[in-house]
């Protein structure tokens, strides 16, 4: 079932098209991931989804709601640029947030008490935000996201600038709504998480939706067009090959994208030639292969010296 | 619009503020600082500072030096009797102030009296001698004159000048203009404190919320123009606390003073032994028992300042938070500060002017001009009558302005709060005007 319906939106600031026509489905109980370089769009997009600021074209719905003030109650929010007041108390805090988002004083008292509880922070509720430690007021950040009980969560970046034990906590958390029901959007620039934890991705490039849909059915389309090598030796012969593009290059290892259908029997050959093959492997290629081919390496290329 | 959403936002910002330990301060300094101002005010103006100079005489008329003495005895010393080089090293090892020389020809001519001193005479100093002098030598030129009593008495009696004003229906009241003045100053001060302090408090709240990056999580929640809004009548009621404070604790002060006053007055009065002496010493002292009933403010003032406070605050306020959430860190401000400031201490400047002259084409102006009227009007209506229209129209210009302001702003706002670690130009906040 659909949950947020995105319909040709399109946001610009001035002459720069921040999005261009993008449209997307999330679907409810799934974890969907938007992907794509920085400045691509992506925060522009959720910020329109929160009803932050309004797109110049297109259609938002949440739970079949035009996006409103209505909406913004089924959400909750952690920007990419966190903060809190440093000058407030922790428990106040918490629950200015969360009666912001209409939760009654009683109700939002008990959800914070149970969160506080639950991060083993019951202790700070009376301390200053400004008092605490960066991963101490990286939990308060969690709480006042989740504590009003919303259906859906939006993480923009959520994982840059955690450190590793509050990342492996938010991943729990994460997989954790997602079996109790909840909707889950995340964006990030770095393709390997996704590969972890989305089912669902969306690709932007330059303010454009490039690619969509299921993570699984997306890397099949792709077929196992990709030759995962483990050799011992000199490695120059790999830049004789051609038709390919090399991707996680390393002294003994590559990850080598075959392209126009070019033989990987001759590739193989050439490598037993010049080095020890310890493994020849045919795989799906990763998320970040599949970006580059579906962007087109020169368009990367052109967007990033921009 | 959300009310319960505006009112949260409303309460933090009032909660967190008034318990902050610079709203505690300023409450109580304030008046202080205002008082020790005052104070320092009336001792400058009042400073009786030439009472301590001691002038020798030098008198070959006989007749002069005794009545000057007569005149004041504190200031006045005959020294006829020593030769001029001892009065003049006395006047050097300052054992007294000035010398004068007085002859016949004072008396009988027109020739002017010399007045010697060393060091600093004063201005004021020398024409209350002059004044003196004058009066002594009239008398007695009227003596020698043999005018008849009758004339002398004439001559006596100094015509003074009470001023009363004509009142709308035609009866003269007492004038109490320069009470009125002071009224009228203070309250534009007020405001001017009010519109400067409160605003400025106003464009720091907004800063902080973007530089501590709470402002997009807020966003999520509530519309830009009602976190605006609840920040600017958060922060009124904040003023408007302040400014209770202040009014409570001028009338503890006040009932505390009275009978304290009361009681020092009463010792004055039963010291002095005939009710001839008591008149006269009240006279002196300029203190008439109806002067209280002078101090009475019209109400009608207090409901103007209330307006011209309430809209020029939000009309300021909205200006400052524009200014706020185009900026990164308070730094960054005093490329817009300008265009806050200018006005703002031009009407305080103006006030001066209104203060002594509210019919002035500049006053009028002034306190119809949208930018200004909220100090200047409020001054004007506390000294003078002003007509009807023109409190309307200044009100009416300045409501207008207000949604005029009001409607900028947000555009900016919107815009600006979300612009993390880029430093506005003016050509920017015109795009963000425009565009959004």
């Amino acid at each position: 079932m659909t949950i947020i319906e995105v319909e040709g939106i399109r946001k610009a600031f001035g002459k720069n098209v921040a999005v261009n026509d993008v449209s997307f489905k999330a679907e409810r109980g799934r974890i969907f991931g938007l992907l794509g370089p920085n400045g691509a769009g992506k925060t522009t997009t959720i910020r329109m989804i929160n009803n932050i600021i309004m797109p110049d074209e297109g259609n938002i719905t949440i739970n079949g709601v035009a996006a409103s003030p209505e909406t913004q109650k089924m959400i909750g929010y952690m920007p990419e640029e966190r903060g809190l007041y440093k000058k407030m108390k922790v428990e106040e805090q918490l629950m200015y947030l969360t009666q912001l988002k209409g939760m009654k004083a009683k109700d939002a008292k008990k959800a914070i008490r149970y969160w506080l509880e639950r991060f083993g922070a019951a202790d700070w509720t009376k301390k200053e935000v400004g008092e605490l430690s960066k991963g101490m007021s990286q939990k308060i950040q969690f709480i006042a996201t989740i504590a009003h009980d919303p259906d859906i969560y939006i993480f923009d970046e959520p994982f840059s600038g955690l450190d590793p034990i509050n990342s492996e906590t938010l991943k729990e958390i994460i997989i954790e709504l997602k079996n109790n029901g909840k909707t889950i959007l995340f964006s990030t620039h770095r393709m390997e998480q996704v590969e972890q934890m989305c089912d669902d991705i969306c690709l932007f490039n330059n303010g454009k939706a490039v690619l969509q849909g299921g993570l699984r059915e997306i890397k099949a389309s792709f077929g196992k067009n990709t030759i995962n090598l483990e050799f011992e030796g000199d490695g120059t012969f790999l830049d004789k090959l051609q038709d390919v593009r090399i991707n996680n290059r390393s002294t003994n290892f590559a990850e080598i994208r075959v392209l126009n259908g070019q033989s990987m029997q001759d590739i193989l050959k050439l490598a037993m030639e010049h080095a020890e093959i310890h493994k020849f492997e045919r795989i799906e290629p990763s998320l970040n292969e599949i970006f580059i081919s579906t962007v087109g390496e020169d368009n990367l290329k052109a967007q990033q010296e921009a | 619009m959300d009310f319960k959403k505006i009112t949260l936002v409303l309460k933090r910002e009032y909660i967190t503020r008034a318990r902050s330990k610079s709203f505690i301060l300023s409450t109580i300094l304030t008046p202080l600082v205002l008082i020790a101002f005052g104070a320092l005010m009336v001792w400058i103006v009042s400073g009786d500072t030439d009472s301590e100079k001691v002038v020798g005489l030098v008198d070959n008329t006989e007749i002069l030096a005794p009545k000057l003495i007569e005149l004041d005895a504190d200031r006045y010393t005959d020294v006829s009797h020593l030769p001029i080089d001892s009065v003049k090293s006395m006047v050097m090892r300052e054992e007294i102030d000035a010398y004068l020389v007085l002859d016949e020809v004072h008396i009988e001519t027109n020739e002017n009296a010399e007045l010697t001193y060393a060091g600093s005479g004063g201005l004021a100093f020398t024409s209350s001698v002059r004044g003196d002098l004058r009066q002594v030598i009239q008398e007695e030129r009227l003596v020698r004159a043999n005018v008849t009593d009758e004339i002398r008495e004439l001559f006596e009696r100094r015509p003074g000048l009470d001023s009363r004003k004509l009142a709308e229906d035609g009866t003269a009241e007492d004038d109490k203009a320069g009470f009125m003045s002071g009224v009228g100053f203070v309250l534009g001060l007020l405001i001017f404190i009010g519109l400067f302090g409160y605003g400025a408090m106003l464009m720091r709240s907004v800063i902080e919320e973007k530089t501590n990056r709470i402002v997009e999580v807020i966003t999520s929640s509530i519309k830009p123009m009602e976190l605006l809004i609840g920040k600017v009548i958060g922060v009124c009621l904040l003023g408007f606390t302040q400014f209770a404070i202040w009014v409570v604790m001028y009338i503890g002060l006040s009932i505390a003073a009275v009978p304290i006053a009361g009681a020092l007055m009463q010792d004055q009065i039963t010291e002095m032994t005939s009710s001839e002496e008591m008149t006269q010493a009240a006279a002196e002292a300029g203190f008439d028992p109806a002067s209280l009933e002078v101090l009475s403010i019209d109400p009608m003032i207090f409901v103007y300042f209330f307006l011209f406070f309430i809209f020029g605050f939000f009309m300021y306020a909205a200006l400052f938070a524009a200014v706020g959430s185009a900026v990164d860190s308070e730094q960054d401000t005093q490329q817009f500060m300008p265009i806050l400031m200018v006005p703002i201490m031009g009407a305080y400047f103006i006030n001066t002017r209104v203060m002594v002259d509210p019919d002035s084409t500049l006053s009028v102006v002034a306190s119809i001009f949208p930018l200004t009227s909220p100090i200047n009007m409020i001054t004007r209506i506390a000294v003078t009558d002003v007509p009807f229209w023109q409190i309307g129209a200044s009100l009416i210009a300045l409501i207008a302005t207000f949604f005029g302001v009001m409607w900028m702003s947000a555009k900016i706002y919107r815009v600006g709060i979300l612009m993390y670690g880029k430093k506005a130009s003016w050509g920017d906040l015109l795009k963000w005007i425009r565009q959004s």
